[in-house]
C-alpha cells in the first residue's frame, strides 16, 4: 500500500469562471534535473532497482 | 566435510552465512541479523563488541582485540595497530603518524609491510598490510562463526566515502584471503542511517540528514539526502586532525604534567610510561562520557612510581575545547559544502566511538535549529549506540541481499541503474495559511529527491467544501535573516549597500528562519463538490525522464482528475 502525508493547511476555493478540458490545465515542465548516484543500499533501493529492471511502475508495484 | 566441497567462485546464495562487518582503523565490528530482522551486534570470546583492530604476536600466538592492544605496553614491536587506510595505497602515501608506538609500517614493493616475530625462533617476517588484514578479519570471522554456530563465509563490510578503487580491492582480496566473499563494500554514514531506518520502517520520510562519523584516528562527515528510504550522498569531509586520539592526547598531556609537578620525570618520554599513559588516558575519557567525573590511575607510571588522579567532566571540556571546536568546524563545513544552510537539516546521527562524547551533542544541539534531531546517547534516549552503527547497517544491507546471485548484487550496484536525476527544485501545491490572502507553498517531493518518484498527500479542503483549486508548482526555499530590532540610536546617513555586511561589528541579534518561494507554476486541478470537511490526496508521479502525472481527487472517491506534463 502507497503511503501518504497528511497537510492541515486548506487548498483555495476554484476562482469564479475558472474552466479547463477534464479539469485539468498543463502549465509548464518540471526544471532541469541534477544527475546524481543512489546508493545502492537499503530495502527501498532494492525496491528501485526492481522497478527498473522489470520496468515497472509504482501502482504496478502496490499490486 | 561438505564445507570441504565450497564452491571456489563464493558459496551459493542459498547456502552462505552472511555477516556485517565495521572494519576501521581503531576497531572492528561484527553483526548479524535475527530471524525478527533486528540487527545485533555479536560480542567477540573476550565479550567486547567492540574489537581493537589490533593484532600482536608473543612465542608465535596470536592475539587480537582487547588483548592485543594490551600488548601495545610491552611488546609495542610485535603488534601491528592502526593500519587499514594503508590497505591499497603505497608507502609513499599512508600516514604513519599512529603507528609511532607499535609495528613501524615500511615500504614493500607497491604495498606496505611490517616487520614482526609473529613466529616462534628469532627470525621476524616481513607481512604485508594485506596479509595483517586477512589475519584480522579470520579472527572477525571465527568469533562470528563460533557465535553463530555455522561458518560464516560473506560479508557486506563499511567502508570511507573516501575510499579509493585500490583501497576497496585490496580490502576484498584480503577478505577474499580469510574465506569471507565480500558481497557489497557500503558507505560507512549510509550504514549508520540504515542502522536508524531500520528501525522505523513504517515511515519512511524525506529528510536531509547529516552523518558525523567521529572514530579513533580520523572524523568523516556527510551530508546525505534521505528520500523515501533512497539515500544520495551530496557532500562529504575528512579529517585527520581531530579524532578521538586528540582527545586522549588533551588527557594525557594534563595528567603527564600533573605527574611532573611531583616527580622529575615525563612519562611521554619512556616508551612504555607513554604506552601506558595513553592506555589510561583513553580509558578516563570514555569514563567522562557516563560520569561528570573520572579517576585515572596507573601502576607505575615512571620511575616505579605509582599514579593516581581524578579529573572531572568541565575541566576535560575546558581542555580539550580545541578539538571539540574542530569537530564544529568540520561539521558546519560541510553542510556549507552541501550548499546547504543548518536550517536545512532534519537530523544529525552522531556515529562513531567518540561520539559518545556528550560534550560533542550539546554542541551540535547549539549549531543545529531546535528543529534539528541530535541523535546521540546524550541528547535522544532511543539513539543506537554510535559505536555499534556501522556494524549493524551492514549486517541489515547483508540480510538484504544475501540471497541474490552475486551478478544480481554486481548489476544493481551499476552505475547504469545508480546513476539517475535528482530534482532541483521542490514540488508542491500552493495552500491558504489563515494570516496570508496569498497561496502558501507547501513541498510534496523534496528537492535532491531521485527520480522514479511518487508522493501521495492529504490535503483539507476549504472548512465548507465545495470546488476547489489544486495548483501545482515548482518552489525554492532562502534563508531570511532579519535582525532583531536594537535600540535606535544615531541615524546612519551613508547608503552605501557594498558595507552592509562590514557593519556588524558589534553583531546584533540575528533571527534566520526557511522562506519557501513560490517557483513555477506546472499545473492547476479542480476538484468539484467536495463534502464539508472533506480531503483531497494529491499524487504526483515523476518519471526517470521528469514527465509528470498528476492526480487528484477527494479522499474516498474513486477517478477523479488526472493529467500528465510532458518531460522537459
Ligand atoms: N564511551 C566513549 N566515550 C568517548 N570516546 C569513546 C567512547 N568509546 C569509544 N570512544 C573512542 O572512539 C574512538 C574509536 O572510535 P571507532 O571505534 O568508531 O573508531 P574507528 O572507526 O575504528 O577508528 P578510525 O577513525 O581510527 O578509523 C576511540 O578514540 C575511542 O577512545
Ligand atoms: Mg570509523
Amino acid at each position: 500500500m502507497a503511503t501518504y502525508t497528511e497537510v492541515s493547511l486548506p487548498l483555495p476555493v476554484l476562482p469564479e469562471g475558472w474552466s479547463a478540458e477534464k479539469d485539468f490545465k498543463a502549465l509548464g515542465s518540471l526544471s532541469a534535473a541534477t544527475q546524481r548516484s543512489i546508493e545502492p543500499v537499503g530495502p527501498h533501493f532494492l525496491a528501485h532497482a526492481r522497478r527498473a529492471r522489470h520496468k515497472r511502475t509504482f501502482s504496478e508495484d502496490d499490486r | 566435510m561438505s564445507a570441504e566441497e565450497a564452491v571456489t567462485n563464493g558459496s551459493a546464495p542459498a547456502e552462505r552465512t552472511t555477516i556485517g562487518i565495521s572494519f576501521g582503523n581503531s576497531n572492528s565490528s561484527i553483526a548479524y541479523t535475527t530471524a525478527e530482522d533486528k540487527a545485533e551486534v555479536i560480542a567477540n570470546e573476550d565479550g567486547d563488541r567492540q574489537i581493537p583492530s589490533i593484532l600482536s604476536y608473543v612465542d608465535g600466538d596470536e592475539y587480537n582485540g582487547q588483548q592485543a592492544k594490551q600488548q601495545l605496553v610491552r611488546n609495542s614491536k610485535n603488534t601491528v595497530a592502526y593500519f587499514r587506510d594503508f590497505l591499497g595505497q603505497d608507502f609513499k602515501s599512508i600516514d604513519p603518524t599512529h603507528c609511532h608506538a607499535s609495528a613501524h609500517p615500511q615500504a614493500h614493493d607497491s604495498t606496505v609491510a611490517f616487520t614482526i616475530q609473529d613466529k616462534e625462533g628469532d627470525s621476524p617476517s616481513t607481512v604485508t598490510v594485506g596479509e595483517i588484514a586477512t589475519r584480522q578479519f579470520k579472527r572477525l570471522a571465527r568469533s562470528a562463526s563460533d557465535f553463530l554456530g555455522k561458518k560464516v563465509d560473506s560479508a557486506v563490510v563499511t567502508i570511507p566515502t573516501n575510499f579509493s578503487d585500490a583501497q576497496k580491492a585490496a580490502l576484498i582480496a584480503s577478505a577474499a584471503d580469510a574465506g569471507l566473499e565480500v558481497l557489497q563494500l557500503i558507505p560507512e554514514p549510509i550504514a549508520a542511517i540504515l542502522a536508524y531506518d531500520a528501525k522505523l520502517e513504517s515511515k519512511v520520510s524525506d529528510k536531509m540528514v547529516v552523518v558525523a562519523d567521529l572514530g579513533g584516528t580520523r572524523s568523516d562527515v556527510a551530508v546525505v539526502a534521505s528520500r523515501g528510504g533512497m539515500y544520495t550522498i551530496l557532500a562529504t569531509a575528512h579529517d585527520y586532525e581531530y579524532a578521538g586520539v586528540h582527545l586522549d592526547k588533551v588527557l594525557q598531556d594534563h595528567f603527564a604534567k600533573e605527574f611532573i609537578k611531583w616527580n622529575t620525570t615525563d612519562p611521554r618520554e619512556n616508551p612504555r610510561s607513554l604506552a601506558k599513559l595513553k592506555l589510561e588516558a583513553e580509558a578516563t575519557k570514555k569514563a567522562l562520557s557516563i560520569g561528570t567525573n573520572a579517576n585515572f590511575s596507573v601502576e607505575s607510571l615512571a620511575e616505579g612510581i605509582d599514579f593516581a588522579s581524578t579529573i572531572n567532566r568541565l575541566r576535560y571540556e575546558t581542555i580539550a575545547r580545541k578539538v571539540f571546536d574542530g569537530f564544529n568546524r568540520l561539521i558546519e563545513g560541510v553542510v556549507k559544502k552541501a550548499g546547504l544552510d543548518v536550517l536545512d537539516i532534519d537530523e544529525v546521527i552522531l556515529s562513531g566511538g567518540t561520539s559518545h562524547t556528550p560534550k560533542i551533542a550539546s554542541n551540535m544541539a547549539s549549531i543545529f535549529p531546535p528543529s534539528t534531531t541530535i541523535l546521540a546517547p546524550s541528547t535522544t534516549p532511543t539513539a543506537i549506540n554510535p559505536s555499534e552503527l556501522q556494524a549493524r547497517g551492514a549486517a541489515l544491507q547483508a540480510s538484504l541481499i544475501q540471497e541474490y546471485e552475486k551478478e544480481d548484487i554486481e548489476q544493481s550496484t551499476h552505475p547504469a541503474v545508480t546513476t539517475v536525476k535528482h530534482l532541483t527544485n521542490a514540488v508542491g501545491v500552493l495552500t491558504i495559511s489563515s494570516d496570508e490572502e496569498q497561496g502558501v507553498f507547501t513541498p510534496i517531493i523534496a528537492a535532491e529527491t531521485p527520480v522514479p518518484a511518487r508522493r501521495i498527500v492529504h490535503i483539507n479542503a476549504p472548512k465548507e467544501g465545495g470546488d476547489v483549486l489544486v495548483k501545482v508548482v515548482e518552489g525554492g526555499s532562502h534563508i531570511k535573516v532579519s535582525q532583531i530590532p536594537k535600540p535606535p540610536k544615531e541615524a546612519n546617513d551613508d547608503e552605501d549597500d557594498s558595507s552592509e555586511e562590514e557593519e556588524s561589528d558589534d553583531e546584533p541579534e540575528e533571527h534566520r528562519e526557511k522562506i519557501w518561494k513560490v517557483g513555477k507554476p506546472l499545473a492547476e486541478a479542480a476538484v468539484k463538490g467536495v463534502k464539508k470537511g472533506g480531503k483531497v490526496e494529491v499524487t504526483i508521479n515523476v518519471a526517470g525522464d521528469l514527465g509528470v502525472t498528476i492526480t487528484v481527487r477527494e479522499v474516498g472517491e474513486k477517478g477523479g482528475v488526472r493529467g500528465s506534463l510532458p518531460a522537459p
